[in-house]
């Protein structure tokens, strides 16, 4: 465990840690491009220069190892200079397009400049021309001008997605990142590459031109996704969420986060939502405000007796589950609680990385909370029971991420047996208008807009908190259980921080973004 | 004068074949050798003081003493990726006695107790590669390869390996990727190759003139050896004479001979009414010298470093006063630019940005403060990157600059060269 000073401060690290692990430990700032504590060493930036006592010249931080006494500095003026320059030679042929750049305002390059820079340019000569839009792959845009060859996306695919895809082509000053010919930048893990990009050089298809970051609030949370759990970060304002990305978790997810995951902001957006309530009596639909519609369906469940049925999805909260299994089984005396899986075939199954076969966030709480309670049902029974007129009132706790529910319609005509569906749910799935006879859609809150527990398929309790409020008059499965049990509660609609609902402004931007799609559609330049 | 303690026999055809090569004592000395313990041969080697012969002139016996003592397999690999502009000795080695080589080589793996070596050829080098590749053939069916050498027990295989045409494949780590079939890029150090190398593996490189020198090395004993050349700088060396001489070409000398008797005695002089302005002593990388102070420097480490510069590769390269310090910076900065692996950013962008401030002044667009310019982006570039390709490109700009400024400014001032008294474009378009 050898002791080392830097700036003066003394720390103890362990053996073989280098100096630039050392100061990320320990918080402290280090200019750097090319290092990244989830990738290998490559040494090229030149940016994380230290000053060492008893050596003459700068050093790189990043692959000296701390030896015993040794005492670092990285504040003197010999190594701001170096810093410096390490960074002019990094703009020199940078285009310096911060303003139609997507990256601004979280740009590598920018902050260093303001920290190190601020210099007159001394570069009079013209600039070497590059790519611009190079067509990576299905997710991924590439402008050589703006990259600065830190690696870090080439050593992405080799060490992490171990997909090879990308390389450096050419030397000196004409050298581009390219992929192979016929061998695009097509993994499940593509999108970390814009995540690691120190600069604007590779930018997602799906966010590029949408927002400003400046305009953004960000929030983290735990992926709902698959059964993995990993921890990230939305992006949001007031016209709803724009990008998911990873948060270092040393347990659960490393650095990363798979391509998967960060479309799970999209079913959450309002366009995609249920915002009222829609109850179906004879032949056609009525809106209806959630709580209502819920104090409505009350009725039907309360008087349903043994008839009543409730199925779960592996996708809501520990707590909700909690709430919903008791209230069912001790206030409306029913034992009959199915778990809906979707994919009994790839449920085990992983990739080796993060990425597991069952799209549940939460079937492992769903099942300890089954447990609990001493519930133990065959999804055949209910089968069994619908058919034979046993049960009579259904109430689904609809899978918010139907994506992977691709059985949906199969199970909107198999619930229709019943004769009485309250189905609860959060997005919008066209399935649902197939629901017969006495029909509720009672709208849900999002993974986004609450708080509470997922455990993965390891156990291990993923926290979240509520990250905004996307339709403020939706209920929590717990409410919702509260609600069709005949409970009175006060449902708060919640303060909603930016938006009233069905504020006008926000249907003509919706309105205005369709017409836009095509810059949006994902695969479309 | 020439001392020929490697290159006595070059001019004998019969030299290059194995036949010829055994008939002046080859192979005597791999006998002798293959009967020795690996630590006695790096003893002797160390004790002679060798140093190695490629540019950075450091000690080949301590070179080899760095390998780590276990089993792990190791290698031997030749660097004969000549690259360094005015260098042309390894050339004329390879193709006069590719057996020497091969026998320095035999003994270097012995001593490096590796199994296998690789020749790593510039792949300019066409023809030297087939000379070689028939020289291990016949070494081969001697029995002189493979296994058990001459009955010693004793394996060793030799391969050739022809580079691409990259300047950095002659730096050692960027060899190495190179020969493992990776982008040509220098690796970061440490690891050092003698611990992880080709491979991963402990891996020693030398250059071809420092393989070679083993042969005489063990023939006529360390002491024997230590006699020739200086204290600091022992042996003989190979010199590359070129430039604005009458008799440019390979002359091997005791190290420590006066650059002066080089040029003018074995060089045959410049052309007659020509005056010396600049030496260029150990390729283009090495910073220039005024022709006062060659007059002084004698060809050895000890001295060329006292002076700024270094022996390098030994590329001597004369300039006389019909030519341009401006122009031929701007060939240099060109090369380097070209040649940079552009993994490191300062030298990616530094060689670039230097080749172009060179440029726009033989272009006549330079501006006064370009010439400060360039001595200060060279500054901060030197030692700042993996290799030392950054320092190669910024030590010529900043001797250029430093000594000649005069026709820096002429050249900015006038828009034409203070020598040849009209542009480079004017010359070149």
């Amino acid at each position: 465990m050898p002791k080392c000073t830097i700036n003066g401060k003394e720390i103890e690290v362990k053996d073989g840690t280098t100096i630039i692990e050392a100061m990320h430990h320990h918080d402290m700032h280090i200019a750097h491009y090319c290092w990244h504590p989830g990738l290998s060493v490559a040494g090229v930036c030149r940016l994380c220069m230290i000053e060492i006592e008893g050596m003459p010249r700068v050093q790189i931080a990043c692959n000296t190892v701390v030896t015993e006494g040794m005492k670092i500095n990285n504040t003197s003026q010999k190594v701001k200079e170096a810093v410096k320059w390490g960074l002019d030679f990094h703009l020199i042929n940078h285009p310096l397009d911060c303003p139609i750049c997507d990256q601004a305002g979280e740009c590598g390059l920018q902050e260093q400049y303001m920290e190190y820079g601020k210099y007159d340019p001394e570069m009079a000569e013209k600039k070497v021309k590059k790519h611009k839009v190079v067509d990576l792959g299905p997710t991924v845009v590439l402008d050589s001008e703006r990259c600065i060859l830190c690696s870090r996306c080439v050593r992405f695919t080799t060490e992490v997605s171990k997909s090879n895809e990308l390389g450096i082509f050419n030397r000196g000053d004409r050298s581009e990142i390219g992929t192979f010919e016929e061998k695009p930048l097509n993994n499940k893990y593509s999108l970390n590459t814009v995540d690691i990009c120190p600069v604007g050089a590779l930018t997602s298809k799906d966010f590029r031109f949408r927002q400003r970051v400046w305009y953004l609030k960000d929030a983290e949370t735990v992926c709902n996704g698959c059964s993995t759990g990993c921890k990230v970060q939305t992006f949001f304002n007031k016209e709803g969420l724009f990008r998911v990305k990873p948060v270092y978790d040393k347990e659960v997810n490393g650095y990363w986060m798979c391509d998967d995951g960060r479309d799970l902001y999209k079913f959450v957006n309002r366009e995609h939502r249920y915002l009222k309530a829609s109850h179906r009596e004879g032949s056609g639909w009525t809106q209806v405000i959630p709580g209502a519609a819920a104090k409505e369906a009350a009725a039907a469940v309360t008087a349903a007796g043994d008839k009543l049925a409730l199925v779960l999805t592996g996708q809501y909260t520990v707590e909700e589950y909690e709430k919903i299994v008791s209230i069912f089984s001790k206030d409306l005396k029913t034992k009959k609680i199915y778990h809906w899986l979707n994919n009994k075939e790839t449920v085990n199954s992983f990739d080796g990385l993060l990425i597991r076969g069952d799209k549940n966030p939460n079937t492992k709480g769903l099942l300890q909370t089954l447990q609990k309670h001493n519930i133990s049902t065959a999804w055949s029974e209910l089968e069994s029971g619908l058919a034979s007129g046993a049960i009579k009132t259904v109430v689904v706790a609809g899978p918010e991420n139907h994506a992977f529910f691709k059985d949906i319609e199969e199970k909107v005509q198999l619930f229709n047996k019943a004769g009485t569906v309250i189905w609860l749910q959060a997005a919008k799935n066209p399935a649902l208008e197939k629901l017969s006879g006495n029909a509720w859609i009672i709208p849900m809150k999002s993974y986004v807009e609450k708080d509470g527990t997922f455990i993965n398929h390891a156990g291990q309790h993923r926290k979240f908190k509520r990250v905004t409020t996307v339709v403020s008059e939706s209920l929590t499965l717990g409410e919702a259980a509260e609600l069709l049990a005949g409970h009175q509660i006060m449902v708060k609609p919640e303060s909603n921080l930016l938006v009233e609902a069905d504020r006008q402004a926000d249907k003509v931007t919706v309105e205005h973004r369709k017409k836009n799609e095509f810059v949006f559609k994902r695969g479309a330049l | 004068m020439e001392m020929k303690l490697l290159t006595e026999h070059y001019h004998k055809d019969e030299f290059r074949r194995l036949d010829g090569y055994k008939k002046f004592g080859g192979y005597e000395v791999l006998k002798k050798a293959l009967k020795m313990q690996p630590q006695q041969i790096i003893d002797e080697v160390k004790a002679s003081g060798l140093r190695g012969r490629g540019g950075a002139g450091f000690p080949t016996g301590t070179k080899w003493g760095f390998l780590p003592k276990n089993n792990e397999p190791r290698y031997l690999l030749c660097n004969a990726d000549e690259g360094e502009p005015g260098t042309y000795k390894d050339r004329l080695m390879m193709e006069r006695a590719p057996h020497q080589l091969i026998e320095g080589m035999i003994i270097a793996g012995h001593a490096t107790c590796s199994k296998k070596g690789y020749i790593y050829i510039r792949g300019e080098y066409n023809y030297i590669i087939l000379i070689v590749e028939h020289a291990l053939e016949e070494a081969y069916k001697a029995g002189l390869l493979g296994k058990n050498i001459l009955g010693s027990g004793i394996d060793f295989d030799l391969d050739v390996y022809a580079g691409a045409g990259a300047y950095i494949c002659g730096e050692e780590t960027g060899m190495i990727s190179s020969l493992e079939g990776k982008k040509g890029q220098p690796k970061l150090k440490p690891p050092f190759p003698a611990v992880q190398g080709y491979l991963r593996k402990p891996t020693i490189v030398n250059n071809v003139e420092t393989l070679a020198a083993v042969v005489p090395i063990l023939r006529d004993g360390a002491p024997a050896y230590k006699k020739i050349g200086t204290e600091k700088s022992p042996g003989t060396k190979l010199f590359s004479l070129s430039g604005n001489v009458v008799r440019p070409g390979n002359y091997e000398v005791p190290l420590g001979f006066p650059m002066k008797d080089l040029i003018y005695k074995l060089g045959g002089g410049l052309r007659p009414g020509r005056r010396l302005k600049a030496v260029i002593p150990g390729g283009s990388s090495a910073p220039v010298i005024t022709a006062a102070e060659a007059e002084s420097a004698t060809l050895d480490y000890e001295c060329l470093a006292q002076m700024g510069t270094m022996l390098g590769s030994g590329a001597v390269i004369a300039i006389d006063d019909s030519q341009c310090m401006v122009d031929m910076l701007a060939v240099l900065t060109h090369f380097y630019h070209h040649e940079s692996c552009g993994q490191c950013t300062p030298c990616r962008e530094g060689t670039g940005w230097l080749n172009k401030v060179v440029h726009s002044i033989v272009e006549g667009r330079g501006r006064l403060q370009d010439i400060d310019l360039l001595v200060k982006v060279a500054d901060n570039m030197k030692g700042r990157t993996i290799c030392a390709l950054s320092d190669a490109a910024a030590l010529p700009v900043l001797s250029f600059v430093t000594k000649f400024r005069d026709e820096f400014e002429f050249y900015v001032r006038e828009g034409r060269s203070k020598v040849k008294g009209v542009s480079h474009a004017q010359v070149h378009h």
